[in-house]
């Protein structure tokens, strides 16, 4: 993706349907792309009319057949006539995805959720840090920024994962570095013998980056695990707490706060999330309480 | 209770009235269940005398009126593009017998259906059915006189209390007003109000299980934390197997699933109703389990009836019907681990 040279158009002011009837609207896969074994990242275009959303919300796309499940936009909000999502292969939904060829049909809901917060980012440093496929949702954000790159300061991209061969969007990472000054730092938990750059977790780079907390935010997203290291790192350099922006996770299914898979104490993750300042996470104990299955 | 909106009839004209309703619309009343006797639930009426205007609490509430067991939301083609179809049942139909306290959850999942942005199915279903409800005599299960149930009038279009060898008829809407037009009524008298009152005044004394505080004061109780003994108590009896939430006038946390026609060209999506004490429920895709413990999920459920929604929507999300603890597999009791919440409670804030 080539950063837009059009006049931006950032439509802040998504609309929600007044009323949710949960009818999809049809859809069509115009390409994808295989990005790892695992993730492939599918260009969709609805049948009518665009898709205006705002970096970090998200759509339930649905496999007719299948099932409906829950994607991150992570293409560059200023493009609505299409966009991309990326899919990695996990579940029941995700596995009908990978089995379509360009060209099928899909249905999408929304764009549904909180963004992340943009326009108060702006004028300050940008510090994006993402675990896995967390680079998804940050992708947008990323798109964002490089097309109101006057409106930020340093552009700081920090993205762990756990093998080389997963990295995803390298020749993303690798053009926002040359081409708009964007500092890139990877780092794999499990190096291959071509892997030349460090090893480690996500935490070891960040423990380098100086920043200046006064005019910074972060964005980070990963699993669940990484959101209490990332924060207590960004804590010690002094990062307040509402300066610090989390996108979570969970089993969305109407995603407008009425199915309840989402709930977080008493949030809903769809409507008040996904992207959450951790000063309004403070306090509330299933924001972090998650427990691999395998620990039991 | 104002004199200008009750009207009086005798008991036996309450068949008349199911019978001419019937004639217009389906009507969804109290029956006798034909598996077990002696118990009750909401079914389509076959004969005007199925209507059992005396039942006990039914299994399940009448919710399913609004929202079934199993809906089906809309049609899928395969194509290029799919199409999708919404499917909509459009009859109107009658709801009646309707207890105050299943009353007060069509007030509460009013509230969360309609929170923006509204949900078109469940207004749409509420839209069509025109509510009688009924006072009722509580059972040893029944707590609505702890969660301010017990007179609920909203929203119905007609409350019929039984005043001795007439029903005593307050009217609520223009539908309420037109359904009486259908029997023999005469105009209320101050014995016949005083009768209602009595009435009410002797079901509230029927009912034994209460909360040892105020309902309000159960968020502050709840939001202060802690207690993780208590749940994890209560936990140790649970089997997770969500009848408590199945039996619930107010639950509303659905899942969707697609079925396939056998020519596997098209099919349908359905809701069902969830269950949040489920190991699934709060399952994410990364693996994670943000509920995984018993107590938590045991725990969570107190948490969203007497916190998270008193203070979305302004009302304990409870009605005091006792249905999940009718229900409830290993005879966890709502009140009785609601009263131990609130001893723990003042211990904990006692220092013992």
């Amino acid at each position: 993706m080539v950063p837009d040279r059009r006049p931006p158009v950032y439509n802040s002011l998504i609309s929600i349907p007044e009323k949710i009837s949960y009818v999809p609207e049809p859809a069509v896969i115009s390409r994808i792309t295989d990005l790892t074994e695992t993730e492939k990242l599918f260009l969709l275009k609805k049948v009518n009319g665009n898709l205006a959303f705002s970096a970090g919300q998200f759509v339930q796309v649905s496999v007719p057949g299948y099932g409906e499940a829950p994607f991150s936009v992570c293409s560059s909000p200023l493009d609505t006539d299409s966009f991309e999502i990326c899919v990695r292969s996990v579940g029941h939904v995700s596995d009908a995805l990978h089995s379509l060829s360009p060209g099928d049909g899909l249905g999408i809901r929304g764009p549904y959720g909180r963004g992340f917060p943009v326009e108060k980012m702006k004028y300050n440093d940008l510090l994006v840090v993402a675990g896995g496929i967390g680079l998804a949702p940050l992708r947008s954000l990323i798109s964002y920024a490089c097309v109101h790159r006057k409106y930020f300061g340093r552009l700081i991209v920090v993205y762990g994962a756990k093998t080389p061969s997963s990295l995803l969007f390298r020749e993303d990472l690798a053009r926002w570095e040359s081409d708009i000054g964007m500092r890139v730092y990877q780092i794999v938990d499990e190096p291959d013998n071509a892997w030349k750059g460090p090893t480690g977790v996500l935490t070891d780079p960040l423990k380098e980056i100086r920043i200046d907390p006064q005019r910074t935010v972060a964005a980070v997203v990963g699993p669940p695990v990484v959101f209490r290291f990332v924060a207590m790192e960004l804590f010690n350099k002094n990062l307040q707490e509402d300066r610090i922006y989390f996108s979570l996770e969970r089993r969305f299914q109407c995603g407008v706060g009425k199915c309840g898979h989402c709930q977080l104490n008493d949030m809903y993750v769809c409507q008040n999330g996904p992207v959450f300042s951790y000063a309004e996470l403070v306090g509330r104990s299933e924001a972090a309480e998650a427990r691999a299955p395998e620990d039991e | 209770m104002e004199k200008s909106i009750c009207r009086v009839f005798p008991v036996r004209g309450l068949v008349t009235l199911v019978e001419q309703l019937m004639q217009k619309h389906p009507v969804m009343g109290p029956r006798e269940r034909a598996d077990q006797p002696g118990f009750y639930k909401f079914d389509w009426l076959e004969t005007p005398e199925d209507f059992i205007p005396e039942y006990t609490t039914t299994t399940l509430p009448p919710k399913k009126a609004f929202f079934p067991p199993e809906q089906t939301l809309f049609r899928f083609q395969s194509g290029l593009p799919p199409e999708f179809r919404m499917i909509r049942e459009n009859f109107p139909f009658v709801l009646a017998g309707v207890h105050p306290c299943d009353l007060a959850a069509l007030d509460m999942l009013d509230r969360a259906y309609g929170h923006p942005p509204a949900e078109s199915l469940w207004h749409e279903n509420r839209r069509r059915a025109v509510v009688i409800a009924m006072d009722c005599m509580p059972d040893d299960y029944c707590f609505c006189t702890s969660v301010g149930t017990c007179d609920e009038r909203f929203p119905c279009d007609l409350f019929l209390t039984n005043i001795g060898d007439e029903y005593l008829a307050e009217i609520y809407s223009s539908k309420g007003q037109q359904i009486l037009t259908g029997v023999r009524t005469r105009g209320v008298r101050e014995r016949d109000l005083k009768k209602a009152e009595q009435q009410r005044r002797l079901k509230k004394e029927a009912v034994s299980a209460r909360f040892n505080s105020p309902v309000a004061r159960l968020a502050g109780i709840l939001e202060k934390g802690g207690l993780t003994d208590v749940w994890k108590q209560i936990a140790e009896h649970c089997y997770s197997c969500g009848s408590c939430n199945i039996t619930c006038p107010t639950c509303f946390c659905f899942n969707m699933h697609d079925t396939f026609d056998f020519t596997l060209q098209g099919g349908t999506r359905h809701r069902s109703w969830d269950s949040c004490q489920l190991l699934e429920f709060a399952l994410i895709a990364g693996g994670e389990n943000m509920r995984a413990e018993r107590w938590q999920r045991v725990r969570h459920r107190w948490y969203r009836k007497f916190l998270y929604l008193y203070r979305q929507f302004g009302r304990p999300y409870c009605t005091g019907c006792g249905r999940c603890s009718r229900a409830c597999t290993a005879d966890i009791n709502m009140v009785d681990v609601t009263n131990g919440l609130i001893d723990g409670a003042r211990s904990e804030a006692a220092g013992v």
